[in-house]
């Protein structure tokens, strides 16, 4: 590492304007995951606030429930903290911390199933008129939502533990509880509706 | 109990793969998924393979911005279930081994747990400036009084500052650190410098420039 850096290249300085604190906010995430693996609350609070947020609303749509989705992401930190030594690439904290969250959300809909029959086979709404048409950044936003929206509600879990989690199409016929072949006709449908309402793709 | 899906598959599962120029919309899926690696040169110099790819990666793009989007909007939230987790969490902090202290009366046993000695490691490292701790490894069997110790710090350094004398400064303020609150026979620090980050004057607009 020293080789890297030429003398006379990066002069040193003495005081650094960056507190302790500040330091941590705005460490790597494979830092902070080290640092939290060693105990650190601090640097896992830091993890929490950073991607919270994001578990927050993936779990929102993956549940169809806003309500759920604070108590799911706040079992899923407390297990990732509970595991923190399973993790093997502290940089790719994140993808981990999102599939625990996944795989908390998908306990939820188990336990929902023994309760209701649920119609997941709710069928598709009818798709835009002239997407082509939306154009600004909210609005291209929103159409995300719209479109999302519009999808069965099995296709859309289907399309976010995929491209959200990254879960194979194994993992998810495991988790909701359907077979290979069944997530790919799903998948396929759900991509084919999404390009066809925010790419305008045939 | 029967699952309902078994026997109510939705309609067109066994529907026709729909082929962009030879390939599959499954298999271009699968590819893009991968990284485009590796590289097949079949997809890569079909235009309408191109063309699909890069419809799939834009909305997989926008997916993630409207997630990204939509959670920096709603952080008001957050508040409640962070201070939660961090009361839970705080209870939890594994303890690790036991170290042994030493005290004129045989009959008191002192210890110092691993996780105090981790603190005492960030603690003293989180003082310096310019660099910050990433992973403490103590190697050896800290359980037993006097029994030889190694001690690896893995660590990022601020952009501005000189490798060698941060690696230097921690290794000695650690070491110290040690000396002064621990028994442990600590015959080696490694430190490793993995990262290089960029100080807040640094990263603002209109600080000292850093690209």
């Amino acid at each position: 590492m020293e080789s890297d850096v030429a003398p006379g290249d990066t002069p040193t300085r003495r005081v650094s304007r960056t507190s302790a604190n500040d330091r941590l906010s705005d460490a790597a995430d494979a830092t902070l995951a080290s640092r939290a693996a060693d105990g650190d609350v601090a640097a896992f609070e830091v993890l929490a606030r950073r991607h919270g947020p994001l578990m927050r609303v993936f779990a929102a749509k993956l549940l169809g429930s806003d309500i759920e989705s604070d108590d799911v992401v706040q079992e899923a930190f407390l297990t990732g903290w509970r595991r923190l030594d399973e993790l093997d690439d502290p940089a790719r904290v994140r993808n981990w911390l999102m599939r625990i969250v996944s795989n908390r959300a998908i306990d939820r809909l188990r336990v929902r199933r023994v309760h209701e029959d649920i119609a997941d086979w709710d069928p598709a709404a009818p798709p835009s008129q002239d997407p082509s048409r939306i154009v600004e950044t909210q609005l291209q936003l929103d159409a995300v939502w719209v479109a999302l929206d519009k999808l069965p509600t099995i296709q859309r879990r289907c399309w976010l533990l995929r491209e959200t989690a990254g879960f194979s199409y194994s993992e998810i016929a495991e988790a909701l509880d359907l077979t290979p072949a069944t997530v790919r006709g799903l998948l396929a449908r759900s991509r084919k509706f999404l390009l066809n309402e925010l790419e305008a793709w045939r | 109990m029967t699952d309902p899906r078994d026997h109510a598959a939705p309609p067109g599962d066994a529907a026709p793969v729909e082929m962009i120029d030879g390939h599959s919309v499954d298999e271009l899926d699968a590819y893009l998924a991968a990284g485009r690696t590796p590289y097949d040169p079949a997809i890569e110099n079909s235009a309408a393979c191109l063309l699909y790819l890069s419809a799939l990666a834009r909305l997989r793009e926008r997916s993630w911005d409207a997630l990204t989007h939509e959670a920096e909007n709603t952080p008001d939230r957050d508040e409640l279930w962070i201070t939660g987790l961090l009361d839970t969490i705080r209870d939890e902090v594994r303890a690790g081994r036991d170290i042994p202290l030493h005290h004129p009366d045989p009959a008191i046993r002192l210890t110092l747990t691993e996780a105090a000695v981790h603190g005492l490691i960030r603690a003293a490292a989180d003082a310096l400036d310019g660099v910050l701790l990433s992973r403490t490894v103590l190697d050896g069997d800290i359980t037993q009084p006097g029994a030889p110790i190694s001690l690896t710090l893995t660590a990022a350094i601020e952009y501005g500052f000189t490798v060698v004398d941060r690696a230097e400064l921690l290794r000695a303020t650690v070491q110290s650190a040690l000396t002064q609150h621990t028994e442990l026979a600590v015959t080696s620090v490694d430190v490793i410098i993995e990262d290089v980050y960029l100080g807040r004057d640094a990263a603002a607009p209109g600080g000292e420039a850093a690209s």
